[in-house]
């Protein structure tokens, strides 16, 4: 079941007097609980589809549904409220918040919403989430105090705080080094296993590239590839 | 609710140097008015003590009665009415005067002056000998002695009269013929002209004689009350109490009383020029209070505090266009934490809430620097005794600067604060809100 869907969409961004068309109709589907990757070189249009997916970017024409809401005239409220209640997010410097430590960035999204767990509830959620990380003895650092891979191991526990339907990973692993990126990419995929939270993450690195269960190959504002429907634009990558 | 307002205070602490410079800002504001306020709340407190004791009292009654010869005079005699009430008050009085007055001529050589003279009882008055600012001689001699006066150093400059020389008093008894005295200059003080305090003082018994009025009458019954923030009511108990059932009508149709504090710088009201005259039996009373005599006191020091005012909410639009160019800066320095914080689903309201939670905290940070630093300088300067000219003692409190906080200008002050903080928060909390997710996070910052 798609839990993702992007019908014929377009975006294109005006920089002063010129045009940038970064997306030229894409279309695709990402099921429930994939490990997806969306790949392509630098301006292929990968971190468009994840802000349209993330719902913190609108398309100039086409669908994007997301768990079956179109987001299409949805207002900064409705967009607020979806992202919240469907999507997590990763991001490639962390975006840690510096003066909250390991457990209140965690903590930050759940309290957000109007239908919060008890604090019992968020307590027992974040202390499985930190463990899930590895990272139940830094639960009071602040993110000063942590190393680049520990960081995004938080960041990866807050974007699952609020059990989220989708995950989206803006190159996750592009600020760290290859080991720590390669764990990084393991923890994501075991959370994706266990939790069943789609992963929808961008990326250069092929190892990650060969974990993925479904990979999108983008090249100019166009799908080249689908691994799961077998379209193919042509081998360009 | 919870979760801004801890973001915020955070934020507080991210920024030291800058927040402390900010909070210093607000503080020295609040330092300047409170110092203000503390400093006119404490002097009005002073004048009003010192006024008191000048004037022998905080309430204020006097008799006027009509004599057979239709000549309207003033004088209280023994009243049983007047005596029940005391009796009935005692709990409110702290202790009460008996003065005569009178404005006579001082007469020395070939200058003369009129100036206002109380009739005292000095034993009964030890106050009033502790209020005087004594610049000449020594006030030992009025206890021991009927014919002496003090005299304010402007009046026998203008006489030219020294300490231990005597004068003449040239006045005219209650029913109208003139009688002279002799007296001996035994002490000069500071004057209160401007404050509308001016006034000799002489044994009561001395001035009575020279009015032609028994030992045992009066003019003037001053009391002091225990509760000085009842004396209104404390006076119109009085009033009402001392109404003779035919001022009634004549009173239901006049306004309160208004008192001019200038030379005679008395609590009377002698008979308005333009009252018409209408006769009555007995005693009648006017009973004033201290509040009356002080509301020319408390228009000057009204103007201070306005000039206080100004000088705070200049340093408050000062301090305001910093708020406003620090929370810009704070809003671009947290571009992408904001982009972070909307794209997990802060609505645009709660990031708002955050810049204006700092502000008011910061505003409130201020403010409790500001009123931490006003007590320690109230306490160290309140310490000082000033040996300052005598005039100065009538505004000083036993040769003290005295300080007196009115919780409700602290709070209104506090509310002032915070609520410009805001208001210089405003703009750029509101631009923070409104910042695309997209565009924060795309952000370098």
């Amino acid at each position: 079941m798609a839990i993702v869907e992007l019908e014929n969409v377009k975006k294109v961004y005006t920089l002063g007097k010129a045009e940038v068309h970064a997306l030229r109709g894409v279309t695709f589907a990402i099921d429930k609980g994939d490990f997806a990757s969306i790949v392509g070189p630098s301006g292929s249009g990968k971190s468009t589809i994840l802000n349209l997916i993330g719902c913190i970017d609108q398309p100039t024409e086409g669908v994007v549904r997301i768990d079956g809401t179109i987001t299409e005239g949805l207002k900064d409220k409705g967009l607020t409220t979806l992202r919240h209640e469907t999507l997590g997010f990763i991001f490639q410097s962390f975006n840690l918040i510096p003066v909250l430590n390991v457990y209140e960035n965690i903590e930050f999204p759940l309290l957000l919403g109007k239908n919060r767990p008890s604090k019992k509830e968020i307590k027992e959620w974040i202390e499985f989430l930190v463990e899930a990380v590895g990272l139940a003895d830094h639960m009071h650092h602040k993110s000063n105090e942590l190393s680049g891979g520990q960081r995004q191991r938080v960041a990866i526990a807050r974007a699952l705080a609020t059990k989220p339907e989708i995950v989206l990973a803006d190159e996750p692993t592009a600020n760290l080094d290859s080991k720590t990126g390669q764990s990084i990419i393991e923890l994501m995929k075991k959370m994706n296993a266990e939790l069943n939270t789609t992963f929808i993450f961008s990326t250069h690195d092929r190892t990650i590239m060969e974990i993925a269960d479904h990979v999108i190959q983008l090249l100019d504002g166009l799908v080249v590839e689908d691994s799961k429907t077998g379209a193919k634009a042509g081998n360009l990558l | 609710m919870f979760l801004t307002m801890k973001v915020a205070f955070r934020n507080i602490s991210r920024q030291k140097k800058r927040s402390f410079l900010l909070a210093g800002a607000i503080a020295f504001g609040m330092l300047v008015i409170t110092l203000i306020n503390a400093l006119t709340g404490g002097v009005v407190g002073n004048i009003r003590d010192n006024f008191s004791h000048a004037l022998g009292g905080h309430v204020f009654i006097m008799g006027r009665e009509w004599t057979d010869a239709g000549q309207m005079i003033m004088k209280i005699r023994p009243d049983g009415r007047l005596d029940r009430l005391l009796e009935e008050n005692a709990a409110q009085i702290e202790g009460f005067t008996r003065r005569s007055q009178a404005m006579p001529s001082l007469i020395f050589g070939s200058k003369q002056t009129m100036h206002l003279l109380y009739g005292v009882d000095f034993e009964e008055e030890d106050k009033l000998l502790g209020s005087l600012a004594v610049t000449e001689g020594s006030l030992n001699e009025v206890l021991t002695q009927d014919d002496v006066i003090i005299l304010p150093q402007p009046v026998a400059e203008r006489l030219g009269v020294l300490v231990g020389e005597t004068l003449l008093i040239r006045l005219e008894t209650l029913t109208g013929q003139q009688n002279v005295g002799e007296v001996k200059v035994a002490a000069l003080i500071e004057d209160q002209e401007q404050l509308g305090l001016s006034a000799s003082y002489i044994s009561r018994s001395y001035l009575n004689a020279l009015l032609g009025m028994d030992p045992h009458e009066y003019q003037l019954l001053n009391m002091f009350v225990t509760d000085l923030d009842g004396v209104e009511i404390f006076a119109r108990t009085f009033r009402e109490a001392l109404r003779n059932p035919d001022e009634q009508e004549e009173v239901e149709a006049e306004a309160e009383p208004e008192v001019s504090v200038t030379v005679g710088g008395m609590p009377i009201d002698p008979l308005p020029q333009q009252e018409e005259v209408t006769r009555w039996e007995g005693t009648r009373y006017q009973v004033m209070n201290i509040n009356q005599i002080m509301e020319a006191v408390e228009l000057v020091v009204g103007v201070l505090n306005r000039v206080g005012l100004v000088i705070f909410l200049i340093l408050l639009v000062v301090t305001m266009v910093g708020i406003t160019n620090t929370f810009r800066m704070m809003m671009i320095e947290r571009t992408k934490e904001i982009g972070t914080m909307r794209a997990f689903g802060m609505h645009q309201k709660q990031v708002k809430h955050i810049f204006l939670w700092e502000a008011v905290f910061l505003g409130l940070l201020g403010c409790l620097a500001g009123l931490v630093l006003s007590a320690v300088v109230t306490l160290v300067v309140g310490s000082i005794r000033f040996n300052a000219a005598p005039s100065m003692q009538f505004f000083l409190d036993d040769g003290r600067i005295s300080f007196a906080l009115s919780l409700p200008e602290t709070i209104l002050n506090t509310a002032l604060v915070v609520f410009t903080s805001l208001i210089a928060a405003y703009w750029p909390a509101r631009a923070a809100a409104k910042l695309s997710p997209m565009k924060a996070l795309s952000s370098h910052t």
